[in-house]
């Protein structure tokens, strides 16, 4: 038996279990119940505020139609966005051909992506390591072959998810948007797919390892979530320090070393830094953000492995 | 003497500063059933989890087959393993268990094997129902099922009758017996009954030591000694140590006369017949006559 034989088998019994396993269906629930509840709040606002455009401009004598209002009208959506979203020129003018409720859902739910990821998969070997059923596992095939069979389980299990909840937001997103074609539909419930499962796969990785370090699944599920927090944070710092205030000030001797400060490096050590690039435009951009994604997941698939290689079980 | 099926040399297993297996060396040879003893604490479960590949050992080394256990994938299809408190996954329905393991075990027909040792262990009707719908017996017997899957040529079994009702226990030794001889079997338990009754050869521990290490004749003297409880009439001691081929005679507490012998010079049942045949023109009545002393009370006075 081959190694991809073995982890095509645990693939195959550990997808069969989950399937059958009511935590998959409440998981499902859950994430559709957070995308319909946040599509129904930003739907609503969304309304809300055309109605308001809708309604000054018919004050003001504008025709909504009109060539001229509809670049102002998609002027102040740039804005918006630049706020909220990115102040990345070419990824703005991307994100406006994307239904507004349809990128705040997503956004909204790309934060939920990592804690759904370990709700999903915190006791995948930590379960088995309590009540020692993995003792009847390991008899039978390379620990290594084990994590990665239930890895990729994890990640065929979630990413029909997000399968199911993307379809559910482009959908709503469209029945919101007359003006959102089938075409762009089609391809932005691509891209939206790819980027979320792109990111999926690093948080997915970094649930195995926190389920493979500790014997205990409440306490792997609170070691990922303070980790997760330790990313968002990290992250954050390095955002922080890039700010225009904390750059070195001109002509000052630190501005010859550095344009600015250290910390902002800290945010290459997240992998939550990368995402944002998922939904970028260039191509390059895309690429580069996809691999630190892949490479975050190998690193953390990798320190599973060696963790699991080297405990006592 | 053949390489033995399983060999562990001065293996030593450390929690912190605690010792729970130190030093311990022996050997299984092919075929044989051999027994784990010792009292709780003893280090048998661990020196068990450390022969298959469970734990890691933190000095010595060990040989299944000739392979070391700890090599990834090295004991796939050649061990089958009853672990001694390891809870079958709740949400697996018995048959697609099985059928798993199976499958990970690479057997051609995972299903039908599944079913053959789930009729081994006589619990076909569990096929359907889940791991956490089944008695602790029942469970018992299905992880023993699991052990057989493929009939591996090595399995060790961690307590296999512990919390067993006696008719299912018997069925379980039942099977240990006709295991013998095809597989080599390790068996770890507190029942020195059923271990004196299924092995060829044990290994005593006691706070992690090796205390012995011999074949079961050896260690309960079957071919050193024999006992018969005399039920009246006065033994005539002197008579039956001038027998040729005996060491020594004593009497033991509860009129038990126990008879040392030369296990080179002469066979058991040829001195037993003699000295039985003595009492009997001296009209001594006995009940019964065993040979060598109990497990259960060599393992009291080695333990």
């Amino acid at each position: 038996m081959t190694d991809l034989q073995e982890i095509g088998a645990v693939w195959r019994g550990e997808t069969v279990r989950a399937t059958r396993s009511g935590r998959v269906v409440v998981l499902l629930l859950l994430f559709m119940m957070f995308v319909g509840l946040a599509l129904a709040v930003v739907g609503f606002f969304n309304k809300q505020i055309n109605a308001k455009v809708e309604e000054q401009a018919k004050a003001a004598g504008v025709d909504l139609n009109d060539e001229k209002a509809k670049e102002q009208f998609s002027e102040g959506k740039k804005q918006f966005l630049s706020v909220f979203i990115t102040d990345d020129e070419e990824m703005l003018d991307s994100l406006l051909t994307l239904p507004l409720v349809l990128l705040v859902v997503f956004k909204l739910t790309l934060r939920f992506v990592p804690l759904l990821v370990a709700l999903m998969g915190f006791d995948q070997l930590a379960g088995e390591m309590g009540p020692k059923s993995i003792r009847f596992l390991i008899v039978r095939l390379k620990r290594n072959n084990l994590i990665l069979g239930k890895f990729a389980s994890q990640v065929t299990i979630f990413t029909a998810l997000l399968f199911v909840c993307t379809l559910l937001m482009v959908l709503v997103a469209r029945v919101l948007n007359d003006d959102f074609s089938a075409k762009e539909m089609a391809v932005w419930t691509l891209r939206l797919l790819i980027s979320s499962f792109v990111l999926a796969l690093a948080y997915l990785a970094l649930t195995t390892l926190c389920s493979a370090i500790v014997k205990n699944g409440a306490v792997s599920l609170v070691l990922n979530i303070m980790i997760l927090f330790g990313i968002w944070f990290v992250a954050l710092i390095g955002e922080w320090y890039r700010l225009p205030g904390e750059l070195a000030e001109t002509g000052s001797l630190t501005s010859l070393i550095k344009d600015e400060s250290v910390m902002a490096y800290a945010r290459y050590l997240s992998v939550w830094h990368f995402g944002q690039d998922l939904l970028h435009p260039d191509w390059l951009r895309f690429v580069t953000a996809a691999l630190m994604h892949l490479g975050y997941a190998a690193v953390f698939l990798g320190l599973a492995q060696l963790a699991l290689k080297q405990r006592d079980l | 003497m053949s390489t033995p099926a399983i060999a562990l040399e001065h293996l030593s297993k450390h929690f912190g500063p605690k010792r729970a297996v130190d030093d311990v060396s022996f050997s299984v040879q092919e075929g044989h059933c051999y027994g784990l003893i010792g009292p709780n604490g003893a280090g048998k479960t661990t020196t068990f989890s450390m022969m298959c590949g469970y734990l890691f050992p933190t000095t010595g080394s060990i040989r299944i087959l000739g392979v070391d256990p700890f090599e990834p994938g090295a004991l796939k299809g050649k061990v089958g393993v009853l672990p001694q408190d390891a809870i079958l996954p709740p949400t697996w329905p018995v048959g697609a268990l099985l059928t798993y393991f199976g499958q990970l075990s690479g057997l051609p027909n995972a299903e039908q094997e599944a079913r053959r040792v789930l009729d081994k262990v006589q619990l076909p009707e569990t096929w359907g129902l889940f791991a956490n719908q089944l008695s602790h017996g029942m469970a018992k017997r299905v992880s023993m099922a699991q052990a057989l899957m493929g009939s591996p040529p090595v399995i060790f079994l961690d307590e296999p009758t512990a919390g067993l009702d006696p008719k299912i226990a018997a069925s379980v030794r039942q099977l240990i017996r006709e295991l013998k001889g095809q597989h080599t079997v390790v068996v770890s338990s507190h029942n020195l009954q059923e271990l004196e009754e299924l092995c060829d050869a044990t290994a005593i521990l006691d706070k992690g030591k090796l205390v012995s290490a011999a074949s079961m004749a050896d260690l309960t003297g079957q071919m050193a000694e024999f006992r018969v409880q005399i039920a009246k009439g006065e033994v005539p001691l002197l008579e039956v140590k001038a027998q040729s081929g005996v060491k020594d005679a004593r009497l033991e507490p509860n009129k038990v006369l126990c008879v040392t012998f030369d296990g080179q010079a002469v066979q058991p049942e040829e001195i037993i017949t003699r000295v039985v045949g003595l009492l009997a023109q001296r009209d001594v009545l006995f009940l019964t006559v065993w040979r060598g002393k109990k497990l259960e009370e060599k393992v009291l006075q080695l333990t």
